[in-house]
């Protein structure tokens, strides 16, 4: 009773902190009749700028939804979704695929780089899609950090699953998006390698000043963000500050995982 | 493994669709040319009972050769007094060669169906023809008109009308109207029937074609043929059904030739149907490579998955063929209004459906989608299970070292073929064979070389696009090039419609290029006046002589075409005045001199005689003329041209007036007087034109152009036909790119999410399809260049011998074809941009 007392204190809006990305009774209904499913149900929640939070939840949850709704890659069936300050809702969609592409950074779990393009093509995508010229010296930052070297000139299929996602993060960080979401980006990824992208995410956050909002069903992911902001059937059911790998694990298994 | 087989096809309705549209394509096209033609047969076939009814025996000459091809005209009264012949009446027929003209003073179009005058038949028996209204030509001045010809160019019983003879110009009253046959099924034509004396007078002949005898019930039918056969030499006699048989056969030799071009035209489409089918097959089963091996792990062997593609393509070809039979009917009443829109009309024909017709098509649809399967069904058994574990493979593919040689080795064999059929091959149909399998074989040798270098040459292509298109210039570019073996063959099917494009093209540019040619270096003439069926009928020599009397006139020329004998054989020959020709042409005389008074009857030599027949100037050569008449001719020069005269001899106007040889002219040459104008000649010569409709006068120029126009109308012909290849080609790029948008389905939305624009992904599959498209067309109309050089090479120099490359035309047919690309990525780029980025990401 009391940890639901401190959640709805800490989940209220903070005026004190810019949110890069916030949701207000979001809503998302799919199908209708007998069929419909709630996957969101009127969820309040802000991500604060410059930080990382996990979205958690078990299968079902509504946490990948969330996320979509978020990023402007869905709609949602009533509520609003603010990025800085544009509501996504009021984006018609060619408005809202600038948006994605000029202000929002994407990572995936899986098949997050085109197989034509050579790594650092895929790396300035967004700004080629767009006409723009990268910030050289932002981008030789970027590509520094990931460390892909002589590899740079690669297709996809000639780099390892963790050199991919490097790459896919490298990517989401080039064109210093306000915002950028991660759908499981270590899913497919052995803890080690795991281990250094979520390290290099953090690091972004920390070295960068990138806010990233990551979905996990991962505990140790989740651990590397800042907040960790749980969902449970459509619903807000609790956050963490500062999480460990056991905390978060302690709190999914009272959410019934 | 079949109910699965089954339920494959049912859940990819639209891909099959698209598969089967190939094959429906190419079945509607074979359909239809058998039922154009099937059609066609059935009409003559009635025409040509009704042409002999009622004559139970004819008596015609045998030998062909100038008036030995007529039967004197006392015969006639000998067969008629043959004890058991009830009745017996002359035959004689002139074709295209009188021409009525109508009050408003035009005459029937002599490009159209035939206009054919009879000697009227007084003998009911023997007459084909039944007067409706009015009364039969009784005497000279006078004629009938078949009701339907009168009634559609507009001739009145009654009135009087100019008529255009190879004699000269007359005038005849249309005194009644006639019936052919019963229910006068004249296919078009315009038949005329003449008092028989006034008819012969007016070609200019004496005798007849043929006698025609009706027996008596009585009549012992083999002891009438051996009286009447007694009575001259040289004469034949047949019966009705030999008559009619044959009849068929002359019309028949026709339709086949409309019934071999089409169906040639069907093969294409067939042969370009394969890629695609082939193409659907392989990038299907590609993307199908997971659910295959899933099905090997679970137990299926080899051999059951390559019967599982097999039955596929057996239900899929099975489908098609029946659409495609249905589809052909239609497709048949289509090319009829087509060919009539293109100036080659088709007679009225009932529309025939034989079981042949059935039966080919279906062997046809059904044996093309299985062969296409062939390859796809053993690259399916090849699948191992594992690849149900990796991520996006393809199936198998040739190897790419095999894959060259084969290539190389088809491409090669292809060209020898080639070869063959051009310069050693002899008779049409060898020479026909050698070629398509020629053709066929570089065409598939030069789509399974492709693949090495579509990647670069798209990479080219595609250069312009990366700076002006930006990143779906770049993509498109990239995806043009990541599957060359798919491209390469996506694109053949483009290639193999356009390189015959580029090939008539290149040929009628040659022809063209030669024409012209000429014209400049051997012709001094200004005007020629040549008979408007292009030289098929003689006018009068009263035209040349109007020519001749006219102020604004220099030197006027006459060419005209007879048969002669040199050493028992026939050959042709032409009549011209030595001197005027002289001054009007340069015959390319490289032995003797084109004019020598010395010499009482010259003879000039084509150059390809003299070397078969080892003549020199000097020789003195046996002539017989087709009056029977002989001379001596001696050789005075030994001409090269062969497009003035493709003749092999030449003789003098004066030699052949005095043996009585061909009196019309064909054509003639005309140089104006100093210091007259064109305009002034113009006017000069319009009386003549007035008088004589059937001759165009026109400066040398003016027929040179109208000579090219009517090249380029024969090949728009041709392209016409050809379009229905590209549009299967085309049709062909859209499921391929429909195919692969499918496959790539998480890729775009990738794009989607990162922030491609809608617009910018369609634009990105479209100008894909437009690389493809460009890919084959340059593919393509580089081997057009390539087969029309060698048809160039093959053809008779006097038809063109100089290659002259239409570069204009070719670039732009490329352009058109870049274009057309875009246009068929329509559907798919529509669909790839529709694609919910949410089902792409996380499907």
């Amino acid at each position: 009773m009391v940890q639901q007392m401190t959640v709805l204190m800490e989940t209220k809006p903070q005026p004190m902190v810019a949110a890069a990305a916030a949701a207000s009774g979001a809503t998302k209904i799919y199908g209708s009749g007998d069929t419909e499913v709630t996957a969101l149900a009127n969820v309040d929640v802000r991500f604060d700028v410059g930080r990382m939070t996990a979205i958690m939840g078990p299968s079902g949850s509504g946490k990948s939804t969330l996320m979509q709704c978020m990023a402007g890659l869905d709609r949602l069936s009533s509520g609003q979704v603010h990025i800085g300050g544009t509501d996504l809702s009021s984006l018609n969609e060619r408005e809202l695929t600038r948006l994605r592409r000029d202000r929002v950074g994407f990572i995936f779990q899986a098949f997050n780089l085109i197989p034509t393009l050579s790594a650092i093509e895929n790396i300035t995508l967004p700004m080629d899609l767009a006409g723009t010229k990268p910030d050289q010296q932002w981008l030789d930052h970027v590509i520094g950090t990931v460390g892909l070297g002589d590899r740079l000139r690669h297709r996809p299929s000639e780099l390892s699953g963790g050199q991919q996602q490097r790459v896919a993060v490298a990517r989401a960080l080039a064109s210093q998006p306000e915002i950028i979401f991660a759908d499981e980006p270590t899913g497919n990824l052995d803890s080690r390698t795991g281990g250094e992208i979520l390290a290099f995410m953090a690091s972004a956050v920390v070295d960068l000043g990138q806010t990233i909002v990551m979905v996990t069903h991962d505990p140790v992911a989740a651990s590397y963000a800042d907040r960790v902001v749980f969902l449970a059937d459509g619903r807000i059911a609790g956050e963490i500050n500062n999480p460990t790998a056991d905390s978060v694990l302690d709190r999914m298994r009272g959410l019934g995982d | 493994m079949l109910r699965l087989t089954l339920k494959n096809l049912a859940a990819n309705r639209i891909r099959l669709a698209m598969t089967t549209f190939a094959v429906i394509l190419a079945v509607a096209f074979v359909v239809s040319s058998f039922v154009l033609t099937d059609g066609l047969r059935s009409s003559f076939g009635d025409l040509s009972q009704d042409i002999v009814a009622g004559t139970d025996l004819e008596l015609r000459p045998v030998e062909e050769f100038g008036e030995a091809g007529l039967l004197p005209e006392p015969v006639l009264d000998d067969v008629a007094a043959i004890d058991g012949v009830a009745a017996a009446a002359p035959v004689y027929v002139a074709e295209n060669s009188i021409r009525p003209i109508n009050s408003e003073g035009q005459e029937i179009s002599s490009s159209g169906p035939p206009q054919i005058s009879f000697g009227w038949v007084d003998d009911a028996r023997l007459n084909t023809f039944t007067v409706v209204e009015g009364e039969p030509p009784a005497s000279a001045g006078e004629f009938s008109m078949d009701l339907d010809a009168a009634a559609s160019h507009g001739f009145a019983v009654g009135e009087t009308y100019n008529i255009v003879t190879p004699t000269g110009r007359t005038e005849a009253t249309l005194t009644g109207l006639t019936r052919f046959g019963e229910n006068n099924d004249t296919l078009g034509a315009t038949l005329m029937q003449f008092n028989l004396a006034d008819l012969q007078a007016m070609v200019g002949e004496e005798g007849y074609d043929s006698i025609a005898v009706a027996l008596t019930s009585d009549a012992d039918k083999a002891a009438v043929e051996a009286a009447m056969l007694a009575i001259s030499p040289a004469t034949e006699v047949v019966d009705q059904a030999t008559l009619e048989s044959e009849q068929r056969a002359s019309f028949n030799e026709g339709i086949d030739i409309i019934g071999n071009i089409l169906l040639g035209f069907a093969g294409i489409s067939l042969f370009v149907s394969t890629f695609i089918i082939y193409n659907t097959f392989s990038i299907v089963l590609g993307q199908r490579t997971r659910e295959l091996a899933l099905l090997r792990t679970v137990g299926a062997d080899p051999v059951q998955l390559r019967r599982s593609v097999r039955i596929e393509a057996l239900m899929i070809g099975i489908v098609a063929s029946a659409v495609g039979i249905i589809a052909g009917i239609g497709v048949a009443l289509g090319l009829r209004e087509l060919f009539g829109l293109l100036g080659a009309e088709l007679p009225e024909s009932p529309i025939v459906i034989s079981l042949r017709t059935v039966l080919v098509a279906a062997a046809v649809g059904i044996g093309v989608t299985l062969i296409s399967a062939v390859g796809p069904a053993r690259k399916a058994a090849k699948v191992s299970p594992i690849a149900a574990l990796r991520d996006g493979v393809d199936a198998g593919a040739v190897s790419g070292r095999l894959r060259m040689l084969l290539g190389s080795l088809l491409s090669i064999v292809g060209l020898g073929a080639g070869a063959v059929g051009l310069f050693v091959a002899s008779g049409t149909a060898n020479i026909i064979l050698m070629l398509a399998v020629g053709s066929i074989s570089v065409f598939v040798g030069v789509t399974m070389l492709s693949p090495v270098v579509a990647t670069p040459l798209t990479g080219l292509m595609g250069w312009p696009l990366r700076s002006t298109m930006g990143m779906s210039g770049q993509l498109a570019q990239q995806n043009a090039g990541r599957n060359p073996q798919r491209t390469a063959t996506t694109a053949a099917a483009l290639m193999i419609g356009l390189a015959l494009v580029a090939m008539t093209f290149t040929v009628g540019e040659s022809v063209k290029a030669q024409l012209r040619s000429t014209l400049e270096s051997s012709v001094k003439a200004d005007y020629l006046a040549i008979d408007d069926s292009g030289g098929g009928s003689p006018f009068p020599t009263e035209v040349k002589d109007r020519f001749v009397a006219s102020s604004a006139t220099d030197v006027v020329t006459s060419f005209r075409y007879d048969d002669v004998m040199v050493d028992g054989e026939i050959r042709d020959a032409l009549g011209t005045d030595f001197a005027a020709t002289d001054v009007l042409f340069d015959l390319g005389i490289d032995q003797g001199v084109g004019v020598d008074p010395t010499v009482e009857h010259p003879l000039m030599v084509s150059d390809e005689e003299a070397l078969a027949s080892g003549i020199e100037v000097g020789d003195v050569v046996a002539m017989t003329f087709a009056s029977g008449e002989a001379r001596d001719m001696t050789v005075i020069a030994i001409y090269t041209d062969d497009i003035v005269a493709e003749e092999p001899f030449m003789v003098d106007l004066h030699t052949w007036n005095e043996v009585g040889a061909a009196p019309t002219d064909m054509w003639l040459a005309i140089a104006l007087a100093e210091g007259v104008t064109g305009d002034q000649a113009d006017a000069a010569f319009a009386p003549i034109g007035t008088d004589f409709p059937q001759v165009e006068i026109s400066t040398a120029n003016a027929y040179v152009e109208r000579a090219a126009a009517s090249i380029d109308q024969a090949l728009a012909t041709v392209n016409v036909m050809v379009a229905l290849a590209v549009i299967i080609a085309l049709i062909g790029i859209a499921n391929t790119l429909a195919l692969s948008v499918f496959e790539r389905t998480r890729e775009l939305g990738l794009l989607r999410a990162v922030g491609m624009t809608r617009r910018q992904l369609r634009r990105m599959v479209r100008l894909e399809a437009a690389l493809v498209a460009l890919f084959g067309a340059i593919l393509g109309v580089g081997l057009g260049v390539l087969f029309g050089w060698a048809a160039v090479v093959a053809l008779p120099a006097s038809v063109t011998s100089t290659l002259s490359v239409p570069v204009t035309r070719i670039l732009v047919l490329v352009g058109v074809a870049g274009a057309a690309g875009l246009v068929a990525a329509f559907g798919p780029a529509r669909r790839a941009s529709k694609l919910n980025v949410l089902d792409a990401i996380s499907g």
